[in-house]
């Protein structure tokens, strides 16, 4: 099958035409070891030929590591033989953006013999202010033809779809001089000059931008939008996706109900209820989440409000290592670390990627929380101050809360000064699209394939570590007792590692249970304990918790653990599948670890020291 | 009367003179890419409160820049 191959710059329209040649019909992969999509997709009208959505890039001189594996594929695929054209979109509303990559496609087109088509996109914005692009002398000076095409409401590509066809006898309209031996400067100066000369000059593209930007970037203004935006967002992933999440877990207790019971042997009952239907159950109730969040993202980015939010937030994190990019994947974070992690593919420097991947987790998600809950009740007194005004308990879960956002902040900015890496670091220089109405179907597409992106891939890993530790728990005893379980023997092992902390075996068991996630660890001590439902009414376990002579220096203790530890297989998963590198899931694992061990052992200490 | 792209308060318009040493190459060939080439017109659309980005408008695009880039790129203010 014949290759073709649509480039661009970011924001020139080059996805949603995309969408449109291929009918939505296309999937989506990861160049090896970043987080940068390729979208491939049979054309809806020639399928015999396969389109290959380039990620945006501003130019074929790569400044960062990942833009050089980007641009090291379009070079590969300028010899490969089944290439048989390049599309090139240019934003025709703001020319001297798009011209100086065109030109550099162009050149390198025309250097492996490849012909190449500019596709004018968003004509229809400048037939909307009567304006117009010289398309047949712009052609002439690019040496390559032109047409003009609207991704938005579908004119001109049945010319892009005759233009394949007849892709042979194309005829590269050069009558200048040939950009083939032209370097990097001359081509700059080319398309500087070629976009005054051609380009809409005026105001009138950017006045609806320039009013909204009054309102978005305005000191007053902009800051209640942004709370408003952030709070909807937040409200997105924490409360609208809930009935969701819920619906997930009834339909799989529903159809759990149904299977177990015609199942004879109750080894394998007891696996299909808990390792099968429990494994399957850990990853899919994080859909909805993934789904909505990458759904609100997507309305963000594409409406062009993410890089005013980017821009807002940028000063107070740059103090951290990060940048304005960061803060959406951190606040989706204090929602579940999961959907957060995938959040961050919007941020383009991939130093400041990986430094969001490092705070995320230390986010307090909301499956610390049974956590929090539960030791809060054990050992923080359920009593007010200042005449009720200040009740203990809840500025105890707002401390931890700020205790693990402070430990996140604390982690980049430790990271961002001692280890440098000046080559994978892009400066702040942010384009500031025009706002625009989203599309919704690409949209939801996106979504979809976000979601089985993490059934498909974080998934298998998530299933394996539930069977794995469904085995350890189960046998020998085949489930009669967690304490006597090969579980239970590991919490003895690990006994001498938790006891300078004040914790005996169960905690252990209780601690290593929950890598599952985080909430298991209630659940867990309710099992051990032998409490029903531990996790729904949690009074019974706060009162064992008092009687197994756990101390106040141990609960503080395990609260710091949990804020820090990164007890969670399925965000592990992910940050690997995303990164590209297991070895930073491992790291990652390691190190918050032994940082999470040595801020409980010193708040055991001071704790203890101080009562 | 030379100054630095930095400098410029919302409203202002300039003429981009050129870049100092002690930019780094890469942000230099990520500016000139985007537009910002000795000799443009660039005009400061925003200047956020407390040492937020900065907005500027080249040509018929926009973008922000933070002071770690935007105070090396030397300027002249024009009416």
């Amino acid at each position: 099958m014949s290759k073709v191959l649509l480039m661009g710059s970011p924001n020139s329209g080059k996805s949603l035409l995309f969408n449109r040649l291929t009918g939505l019909h296309h999937k989506v992969a990861n160049f090896p070891g970043i987080t940068v999509d390729v979208s491939t997709g049979r054309l809806q009208h020639l399928p015999d030929r396969e389109l290959i959505d380039f990620p945006g890039t501003y130019s074929l001189q790569a400044i960062s590591a990942d833009e050089r594996v980007a641009v090291d594929y379009f070079e590969r695929s300028l010899r490969d033989p089944d290439v048989s054209h390049v599309l090139c979109v240019i934003d025709a509303t703001r020319l001297e953006k798009s011209l100086y990559f065109t030109l550099q496609v162009i050149r390198e087109c025309t250097r492996h013999h490849k012909p190449v088509t500019v596709l004018a996109n968003m004509i229809d914005v400048l037939d909307s202010h009567k304006l117009s692009l010289d398309v047949a002398q712009l052609a002439v000076a690019v040496q390559a033809p032109v047409l003009p095409v609207s991704a938005r409401s579908g004119k001109g590509l049945e010319a892009v779809v005759t233009a394949l066809q007849g892709e042979r006898s194309l005829p590269a309209p050069g009558t200048t001089e040939s950009l083939e031996p032209a370097s990097d400067e001359r081509l700059r100066i080319t398309a500087h000059q070629l976009a005054q000369r051609f380009g809409a000059s005026g105001d009138v593209l950017i006045r609806n931008q320039t009013r909204l930007d009054g309102i978005f970037l305005h000191s007053f203004t902009g800051g209640v939008a942004f709370f408003f935006i952030m709070y909807l967002l937040f409200q997105s992933i924490f409360t609208w996706a809930a009935p969701l999440m819920d619906a997930v877990e009834t339909v799989l207790s529903t159809v759990a109900d149904w299977v177990i019971p015609m199942i004879g042997n109750q080894t394998a009952r007891d696996f299909t209820a808990d390792a099968l239907f429990g494994g399957i159950g850990a990853f899919l109730v994080f859909v909805p989440q993934i789904f909505i969040l990458t759904f609100v993202i997507g309305l963000l980015e594409d409406s062009g409000y993410m890089a005013r939010a980017a821009l807002i937030c940028h000063k107070p994190l740059r103090l951290f290592g990060l940048t304005g990019k960061s803060f959406i994947p951190m606040l989706s974070g204090v929602a579940c670390a999961i959907p957060a992690i995938y959040a961050a593919r919007a941020i383009d420097s991939p130093r400041k990627r990986l430094l969001t991947y490092m705070a995320i987790p230390l986010m307090p998600c909301s499956a610390r929380l049974p956590v929090y809950t539960l030791l809060i009740a054990a050992f923080i007194p359920a009593t007010t101050a200042l005449g009720g005004l200040v009740g203990w308990q809840g500025l105890a879960m707002f401390a931890i809360y700020f205790f693990g956002m402070f430990c996140g902040l604390l982690v980049t900015a430790l990271v961002s000064r001692t280890s440098k890496d000046h080559y994978n670091d892009l400066p702040f220089v942010l384009e500031l699209p025009p706002y625009r109405l989203p599309s919704l179907k690409p949209l939801l597409r996106t979504c979809w394939n976000r979601s089985k992106h993490f059934v498909t891939k974080a998934g298998k890993i998530i299933f394996a570590v539930t069977v794995g530790v469904w085995i350890l728990g189960y046998f020998p005893n085949f489930g009669a007792d967690l304490g006597t379980s090969w579980l239970g023997y590991l919490g003895h092992v690990i006994e001498p590692l938790f006891a300078p902390l004040g914790l005996d075996w169960r905690y252990g068991v209780a601690i290593l249970s929950s890598f599952l996630a985080r909430e298991v660890f209630v659940g867990t001590l309710g099992t051990i304990f032998g409490i029903e439902s531990a996790d729904e009414q949690m009074a019974p376990l706060v009162e064992h918790i008092h009687n197994s002579g756990m101390t106040l220096g141990s609960g503080i203790a395990l609260l710091v653990f949990f804020a820090i530890a990164l007890q969670c297989v399925s965000t592990l998963a992910i940050l690997a599948k995303e990164s590209g590198s297991r070895a930073l899931a491992v790291k990652m694992f390691a190190g918050y670890f032994l940082f999470a061990y040595a801020a409980a052992l010193l708040a055991y200490q001071l704790t203890t020291a101080l009562t | 009367m030379t100054t630095n792209l930095w400098s410029l308060k919302s409203g202002d318009r300039c003429e981009i003179l050129g870049y100092d040493h002690a930019l780094d190459d890469k942000y230099r060939i990520r500016l000139m890419e985007f537009g910002f080439h000795p000799g443009e017109s660039v005009s400061c659309l925003h200047a956020l409160a407390f040492g937020a980005p900065k907005v500027y408008r080249v040509s018929n695009t926009v973008y922000s820049l933070d002071d770690e880039v935007a105070s090396h790129v030397l300027v002249r203010i024009t009416p």
